[in-house]
C-alpha cells in the first residue's frame, strides 16, 4: 500500500509551512548555479530534481554556523550575563538527501554525550526531515560503501520516491513525518517506486579501520595528502563534521558568547597557548579527519563519522576529500601504491 | 604536448636540477586534474596536462610543507606565471631556488555545463608564459601569444564589473549582502590564494581579535573586504579563490574592482611586467603625496 502526493500538492504544502511561521530548508539555486540548502522564501525556489547533491549539508538546521549561547554586558565593575533560549522554532526541510538525513543520528551521540547540548537537541526535536531518494549518483557519491543507500531511511522521517507523471510517493519513516503528511496523501496500491541500487561499494571500511588503527605514523599521510592546502571547504560543507570554537564578539558595552564552526583543518585549530602546535603540518591534520570519521568516532560510539555524500570531494579545490583520501589508502593497503 | 612535459620533468628530476616537480596528476578520470607533487623521474608519467588544469601551483611554492622537499620546479599557465612574478617582486622566492616551466595553454576550457568558472579564459591576455625557463607549447592561433603589459580599462576583462557598476550603489551593496550571506567562512579563497602566504592571517589573530570570526554578515563583510583590501595591485586574477568557493560567491568581481582601480590610479597590471616596480611595496622619492616622502 503506498501513499503519493502529487508535487504541485507538495510544493502548495511547502508553502503552507511557511505560512504557518515554520522555517523550511530545501536546495535552492544560488550565486552561479550552485545548489544549497537555504532557507526557503517560497516553495518556487525548492529545486528537488536534477541534481545529485547540494554542495553544503543539512548541518545548518540543527548546528549553524554561528550560534549566540548568551550575551553579556558591562555595568561599571559588574558582568551582566544572560542566558539565550535555544531556537525552538518548528523546522521542516524538505529534499535532503538520505545521506544528509542519516548525519542526524551519527550527531545525536556527539552531542549528547558528556553534555547535553540543548541548543542542538531544541533544533533537533523541532526539526522534521523530508528526504528525496537517489534517482541519480555521481563518481564521488559512495554512500554504499558506509553502510547506507540511495533509499537508506536513517534520519529521515518521511521519505518521497519520485514516481511518473509527476507524482511522488511518500513513505512516512517516523510519527513526525506521518504527521506531516497526515491527510495530504492519496492512497496508491498500484504505486511502487523501484530503488535503485547506488554506486558500486568503493572500499571496505574494515580495511580502512585496520589501516588506520597500524598505520598512524605512515608516509602515506604525507604522500597522499601533500596537496591539501588547509581549507574548511571539506568540512565545513560535511553533514557530520561538528567541531566547533567558542568566541566573545562584542565591545567596551557588552556583546555575546558565539559557537562557531571550526576545522581540524586550519593550522590554528590545536595551537597551544604556548604558541607550540601539536599538528604542525597538513598532512597530520588530514591524517586526523580521516582517523576521527573512520577509526575514533566508530570506536566511541559505535557509528561511522561519514554517509558517503561525497560534498568534500566535489568541494574541494584540489581533488582531495574523504572519498580519494580513502580509495588511495585502499590502494597503499592492498600494496598496489609505494610509500615513498 | 604532453610527452614533452614529461620528458622536461624527467630530466630536471634525472639530473638533479630540482628535487620535486609541482605538476597537475589526474588519478581517475571522473576527477579533476590536481597537483601532484613527482619526486622520482620514473613518476613523471603521473603528470597531465588538459584545459581542466586550473590548480595555480604557484600557491605552493611559499609553503613549508613544499619548502622542505627541496628545489621545485613549478609547472605554470601564463596567468599562474603572473602570480610567480608578484611573489618574487615580494622576495617570497630566488629565482635561482625554481625552476619555471611554462606550459601554453592551447585551447580554451569548454564554458557552460560541468565548468562554469572559466570566466577568466575568455579574456585571457597572458596564453604563452613569459618567463619560464622553458615553456611548452604554442598557444593557439588567433590569441595573443604574448600578454600585453599596456594597460586599457576598456577590456573585455572587466566587462561583467563594467555592467555592475551601472547599478546603484544600494543595489550593489544590497548584491553583496545576499552574496556574502552565503560564506561560511571555510577560508578556501585564502588558501587557493599564491598571495595569501601570511604566516598568520589576520583573521585568525584573536588575541585580540581584529575580525569577526563568526560568519555573520557583519564578520563575512569584514573578512570579504579585508581579504580584497590586502588583494589591491597584487591580485593577478587567476581566478582561484571564485573557483574553489563552495558557495559560488563571484569574488571575481570583487578582485576585479580593486584590479581596474589600481589600473586606473597607476596604469599598473600586477604581475604583467617584472621590471614595473609593484605599486604595493614600492617607493620613491618623487611621490605626488607628501605623506610618504
Amino acid at each position: 500500500m503506498s501513499d503519493v502526493i502529487a508535487k504541485d500538492d507538495l510544493l502548495r504544502l511547502v508553502d503552507q509551512w511557511l505560512a504557518e511561521g515554520k522555517r523550511v530548508l530545501g536546495p535552492v539555486k544560488a550565486g552561479d548555479g550552485v545548489i544549497l540548502y537555504a532557507p526557503l522564501a517560497a516553495s518556487s525556489q525548492l529545486v528537488l530534481e536534477g541534481f545529485v547533491h547540494a554542495a553544503n549539508s543539512i548541518k545548518e538546521a540543527v548546528f549553524p554556523r554561528s550560534e549566540t549561547i548568551y550575551t553579556y554586558k558591562f555595568n561599571g565593575h559588574e558582568i551582566e550575563l544572560s542566558d539565550v533560549d535555544p531556537d525552538s522554532t518548528q523546522c521542516i526541510v524538505i529534499g535532503a538527501r538520505p545521506c544528509d538525513a542519516a548525519s542526524l543520528p551519527v550527531l545525536d551521540h556527539l552531542f549528547n554525550w558528556d553534555y547535553k547540548d540543548k541548543f542542538y537537541n531544541a533544533r533537533r526535536a523541532a526539526t522534521t526531515v523530508v528526504t528525496v531518494a537517489c534517482s541519480e549518483y555521481d563518481d564521488n557519491c559512495f554512500c554504499t560503501s558506509v553502510g547506507l543507500g540511495p533509499a537508506a531511511e536513517q534520519g529521515s522521517d518521511a521519505m518521497l520516491l519520485k514516481a511518473p507523471d509527476g507524482w511522488y510517493e511518500v513513505r512516512a519513516v517516523t510519527d513526525k513525518g506521518t504527521a506531516l503528511f497526515n491527510g495530504k496523501t492519496t492512497p496508491a496500491p498500484e504505486i511502487k517506486v523501484p530503488i535503485s541500487d547506488g554506486p558500486a561499494k568503493k572500499f571496505d571500511t574494515v580495511d580502512i579501520e585496520t589501516f588506520l588503527k597500524n598505520n598512524y605514523e605512515s608516509d602515506a599521510w604525507r604522500d597522499i595528502t601533500m596537496r591539501c592546502l588547509g581549507c574548511g571547504a571539506c568540512a565545513y560543507n560535511c553533514p557530520t563534521c561538528h567541531c566547533f570554537d567558542i568566541v566573545d564578539e562584542g565591545d567596551a558595552a557588552g556583546g555575546r558568547r558565539v559557537k562557531n564552526w571550526d576545522s581540524c583543518q586550519f593550522g590554528q585549530f590545536t595551537v597551544h597557548a604556548s604558541g607550540h602546535n601539536p599538528r604542525a603540518v597538513q598532512a597530520q591534520r588530514q591524517r586526523q579527519r580521516i582517523q576521527h570519521k573512520f577509526r575514533i568516532y566508530p570506536e566511541k560510539f559505535g557509528a561511522i563519522l561519514c554517509t558517503g555524500c561525497g560534498t568534500c570531494t566535489r568541494n574541494c579545490p584540489v581533488s582531495l576529500g574523504v572519498l580519494n583520501t580513502l580509495e588511495a589508502i585502499a590502494a597503499v593497503a592492498r600494496g598496489s601504491i609505494e610509500v615513498k | 604536448m604532453i610527452d614533452q612535459l614529461r620528458q622536461t620533468c624527467r630530466k630536471l628530476l634525472e639530473e638533479g636540477a630540482v628535487k620535486v616537480v609541482i605538476g597537475y596528476g589526474q588519478d581517475k578520470p571522473s576527477m579533476m586534474p590536481h597537483p601532484v607533487f613527482i619526486t622520482k623521474p620514473e613518476e613523471c608519467d603521473r603528470l597531465v596536462w588538459n584545459d581542466l588544469c586550473f590548480a595555480n601551483l604557484a600557491a605552493y611554492i611559499t609553503r613549508k610543507e613544499i619548502k622542505a622537499l627541496g628545489k621545485p620546479a613549478v609547472i605554470v599557465k601564463g596567468c599562474d606565471e603572473r602570480a610567480l612574478v608578484v611573489l618574487e617582486q615580494e622576495s617570497q622566492f630566488t629565482r635561482d631556488g625554481i625552476y619555471v616551466i611554462g606550459v601554453a595553454c592551447t585551447s580554451l576550457p569548454a564554458s557552460g555545463v560541468g565548468n562554469p568558472r572559466a570566466a577568466k579564459c575568455a579574456s585571457c591576455a597572458v596564453r604563452t608564459p613569459r618567463y619560464a625557463d622553458v615553456t611548452i607549447g604554442e598557444a593557439a592561433v588567433g590569441s595573443s601569444a604574448v600578454g600585453s603589459s599596456s594597460c586599457s580599462t576598456a577590456d573585455a576583462e572587466f566587462a561583467q564589473l563594467d555592467e555592475f557598476m551601472k547599478k546603484t550603489p544600494a543595489e550593489r551593496f544590497a548584491y553583496w549582502k545576499a552574496e556574502l550571506s552565503r560564506c561560511v567562512k571555510c577560508y578556501a579563497c585564502r588558501e587557493v590564494c599564491p598571495m595569501c602566504y601570511c604566516n598568520r592571517c589576520i583573521v585568525d589573530k584573536n588575541r585580540p581579535t581584529a575580525i569577526d570570526t563568526s560568519a555573520t554578515i557583519k564578520g563575512n563583510l569584514a573578512w570579504h573586504i579585508a581579504r580584497a583590501f590586502h588583494q589591491a595591485g597584487r591580485c593577478v586574477g587567476c581566478d582561484e579563490c571564485t573557483r574553489a568557493c563552495p558557495a559560488g560567491i563571484n569574488l571575481r568581481l570583487l578582485n576585479q574592482s580593486l584590479a581596474k582601480s589600481v589600473e586606473r590610479a597607476f596604469a599598473y597590471k600586477a604581475g604583467m611586467d617584472k621590471e614595473t616596480p609593484p605599486v604595493i611595496g614600492s617607493y620613491s622619492l618623487e611621490d605626488k603625496e607628501n605623506f610618504i616622502q
